[in-house]
C-alpha cells in the first residue's frame, strides 16, 4: 500500500511541476519518445542554482574539461528521463490486476450479501419435485413428439428411450 | 437613374477590389497548383539535412526543431548528418542535446542492433575531436530506479 500511494504520488508530483509557482504560459517539459528535443529544458532558467550556473558557464568552455559527473548534471538539468528510463517498464501492471481482483472480491461481497440477507426467497417452481412433476406432466401430454421431450419417451415400456 | 449609379459604384469598386492582372484573360502556359509530389533523392535528402545543422547562425529552437523532425521521418539518419548535428550542438553549448541526439538514433534504430554501433564508429572522430560521452559512458543505457515513473 505505501508503495502505491508513493507510486500515484509521484505520477502527480512529476505530471504537475517541479515547483509551486508557475504561469499557464509557460513551456510544459515532456519526455516522450517520438520527440527527442522537448520545446524547454527540463529546470527551467530561473531555478537554477548556482552551482548549475556555474555548471553552464563551464559547459561554454571546451567539453573535454567537464567530468563524467558533470556531463550527467547537465543531462539531467536538460531532461528528466534518459531513453532507458522512458522504455523501462515500470511494474504498474501489478497494481492494475491487483486492483482488479479486488473490485471483483468485493463485487463478490455484495453479491452474497444481497442474496444473504437481502433478496427474497426462490419461488416454489424451482424446487426439485415441482420439477419433476412439471417433466412428467410434459411427457403424459406427449409434448413434442418429433424432437421434443416426447420423442424420446418410450410410451411403450415406460421409461427414456435408450 | 438608380441604375447608372449603381452601375458606376460597381466598376469603381471593381477596380479597386480586384488586382489589374487577374481581369486580363489567363495565359495559357500557367501552372497549376497540383499537390504534385516532389520526389528527393535520398542523398538531396542527407545533404538537405546536413545543411540545415551546419548553417553557423542555427539557434537553439531550430536544433530542437531539426532534431524532431529527423526522428520523424522513416529512416536513421547518416553519420554525416549526426556529425553536422553535434557540432551545432557544439555551437550553440548544449553538450546535454548531444548525448540526447546519440540515444535518439539508438531509440530509432530499434531491434536493428547493428545500426547504432556503426553510427558510432563513422562519428568517433567528431566525439573525440568535441569531447561527447557516449550514452553508454554515461551509464544512461541503464535506466536509475527513482526515475522509472
Amino acid at each position: 500500500m505505501a508503495s502505491l500511494m508513493r507510486l500515484s504520488v509521484r505520477r502527480v508530483a512529476s505530471s504537475v511541476s517541479r515547483t509551486p509557482k508557475r504561469n499557464f504560459h509557460d513551456k510544459l517539459y515532456a519526455d516522450r519518445l517520438d520527440y527527442p528535443a522537448p520545446n524547454c529544458r527540463f529546470v527551467q532558467e530561473a531555478e537554477l542554482s548556482a552551482e548549475m550556473q556555474a555548471l553552464k558557464v563551464k559547459e561554454r568552455g571546451d567539453w573535454k574539461a567537464l567530468t563524467q559527473a558533470d556531463k550527467k548534471e547537465l543531462y539531467r538539468m536538460s531532461f528528466n528521463k534518459t531513453y532507458s528510463e522512458m522504455r523501462a517498464p515500470t511494474g504498474e501492471w501489478k497494481y492494475v490486476i491487483g486492483g482488479v481482483c479486488i473490485a471483483i472480491a468485493v463485487s463478490g461481497v455484495i453479491y452474497g450479501f444481497q442474496k444473504a440477507y437481502i433478496s427474497p426467497p426462490l419461488p416454489h417452481t424451482m424446487s426439485d419435485e415441482w420439477q419433476e412433476a412439471q417433466l412428467r406432466y410434459q411427457i403424459a401430454i406427449r409434448n413434442g413428439p418429433v424432437t421434443g421431450i416426447a420423442s424420446q419417451w418410450d410410451y411403450e415400456k415406460n421409461e427414456w428411450k435408450k | 437613374m438608380f441604375r447608372q449609379v449603381v452601375t458606376r459604384i460597381a466598376g469603381a469598386v471593381r477596380s479597386t477590389v480586384i488586382p489589374r492582372n487577374l481581369q486580363q484573360p489567363l495565359a495559357a502556359t500557367q501552372v497549376r497548383g497540383y499537390s504534385a509530389k516532389v520526389e528527393e533523392t535520398d542523398e538531396q535528402f542527407d545533404a538537405r539535412w546536413e545543411a540545415y545543422f551546419n548553417r553557423p547562425d542555427l539557434d537553439d529552437w531550430e536544433l530542437r526543431r531539426g532534431l524532431n523532425e529527423l526522428h520523424g521521418h522513416d529512416l536513421v539518419p547518416e553519420p554525416k548528418i549526426v556529425v553536422a548535428a553535434l557540432n551545432a550542438c557544439r555551437r550553440l553549448n548544449d553538450s546535454a542535446m548531444a548525448i540526447r541526439t546519440l540515444e535518439a538514433i539508438k531509440d530509432k534504430a530499434g531491434s536493428h542492433k547493428n545500426i547504432y554501433p556503426y553510427v558510432l564508429q563513422e562519428i568517433r572522430p567528431t566525439l573525440e575531436e568535441l569531447g561527447i560521452s557516449t550514452p553508454e559512458e554515461l551509464g544512461f543505457d541503464a535506466p536509475e530506479s527513482d526515475k522509472i515513473l
